[in-house]
């Protein structure tokens, strides 16, 4: 039975008989808890090594349904109980140095992880586009949208990515925002906003999660766009693999 | 805030920040769970692409997820280990549940071709330098044995008996690599 915390901890258990069997052996076994608890860990950790960016639309539309999610209850009410007493005398001077020491590391900390993470995206952005322009399958086309101005692709389907920048498209309607999409065969998948700014030439997007099949969609969707096109699309651009 | 040192096994700033910003979340807090999203919804989606693969799949099962993080969060308990290792866990049980799901012969060709192409051909450009080579050198420390099983039942998403057909093990030996290696690889990541 021990032996299997291993396979529990990476979910290799697909026999739910033998999963339910080791799920008690593991309430009576502190020791297996433990060893379950940091093997965990770690293989949280190997995940990690694995990350790439989230595709660009999921985190509106994540964030638009759990606007409209009910959370669970809270299990803890033991917590409840545990709530400190508040002190009767006023803190020495040494523990309030200490916490605002404490605070001012953890906020350093957390400045530090910022500019750490925001160096990591624009490397990783840099890959990723290096990543298109290298594949040995990319292709480059060029398209006239209908609201004007000039749509230029480069796309892998061995990177499952695509770049896109626009020249002299016309700034969109106030309220508005131009909502890249990915059309494929059986599915329209959001692929980004266009930053505005610039309209002689647009920075160049990357949109991943590109499959054979698709064609790449420009329309005109109101500010924060929509999961859905709403108006008829000014570019559909085929993408021939 | 919690206090330093709270909890076991938590390493670095990044960890306690996540907890900070979960415990917000469980207050029905949405801007800490937009702040939340910046910082899992890499590492969460790449985990859930190497195991799943397809891209249009990968990220409906991230999205039910992160609701499901949202959702539970309630429910998470700083005592049994990191936020991280938390939403982690969910990204990968449910990652696993929807290959599992699938049909056998796609699971048939799914296997084949894991076995076909080099582990980070797709991902290779964009991964988490640090943490990968970390993770790298640890994985040269174990047996290529307790290499391949865990990486078959961790980033494939197999069953240890689908791994033991795969590298034509017995049973036994298996559930003893995958455990081994496991604790190798705690060991040198210095997981506590």
């Amino acid at each position: 039975m021990h032996v299997l915390t291993g396979a529990y901890a990476v979910d290799a258990i697909d026999d739910q008989a033998e999963l339910r069997r080791f799920e008690r052996h593991l309430r009576r076994c502190q020791q297996c808890a433990g060893e379950v608890r940091g093997m965990t860990e770690t293989a949280a950790r190997f995940g990690f090594a694995a990350s790439q960016p989230a595709p660009p639309g999921l985190r509106d539309r994540v964030l638009e349904s759990v606007a409209k999610t009910r959370q669970l209850p809270s299990a803890a009410n033991r917590h409840r109980a545990r709530r400190p007493a508040r002190p009767s005398q006023m803190p020495r001077l040494g523990w309030v140095v200490a916490a605002v020491s404490l605070v001012l590391i953890f906020v350093l900390q957390i400045a530090l992880l910022r500019a750490h993470d925001q160096l990591n995206q624009v490397r990783s952005r840099q890959a990723a586009l290096t990543a298109v322009l290298a594949a040995p399958d990319a292709r480059a086309v060029t398209a006239p949208t209908s609201a004007g101005g000039q749509a230029t692709v480069v796309y892998s389907l061995r990177r499952h990515s695509l770049i896109v920048t626009l020249a002299q498209l016309p700034s969109p309607p106030a309220g508005k925002v131009y909502e890249l999409w990915l059309l494929g065969p059986h599915q329209v998948r959001p692929a980004g906003l266009l930053p505005a700014g610039n309209r002689s030439r647009s920075a160049p997007v990357l949109v991943p999660g590109l499959i054979s099949g698709d064609q790449l969609g420009l329309t005109v969707e109101p500010a924060g766009g929509t999961s859905r096109p709403t108006t008829t699309p000014i570019l559909v651009l085929p993408l021939r693999g | 805030m919690r206090p330093a040192g709270a909890g076991p096994g938590l390493p670095a700033g990044r960890d306690r920040d996540l907890d900070g910003l979960l415990s917000r979340v469980a207050r029905g807090d949405e801007s800490a769970f937009a702040a939340l999203y910046d910082q899992i919804s890499g590492p969460m989606y790449g985990l859930i692409r190497r195991v799943v693969r397809d891209p249009a799949q990968s990220e409906e099962v991230a999205q039910e997820v992160l609701v499901e993080v949202w959702r539970a969060a309630t429910r998470f308990d700083p005592a049994k280990g990191s936020a991280v290792t938390w939403v982690m866990t969910i990204a990968h049980r449910r990652a696993v549940d929807r290959v599992r799901s699938a049909t056998a012969a796609v699971e048939r060709e799914r296997r084949t071709s894991l076995l076909l192409t080099p582990t980070d051909e797709v991902a290779d450009a964009v991964e988490a330098a640090l943490e990968r080579e970390r993770v790298r050198r640890c994985l040269e420390g174990l047996t290529d044995l307790q290499r391949e099983s865990i990486t078959l039942a961790y980033y494939g998403g197999h069953s240890y008996r689908e791994v033991a057909g795969l590298l034509g093990i017995t049973l036994g030996t298996i559930k003893t690599r995958i455990r081994d290696g496991l604790i190798r690889l705690r060991d040198c990541m210095g997981v506590t």
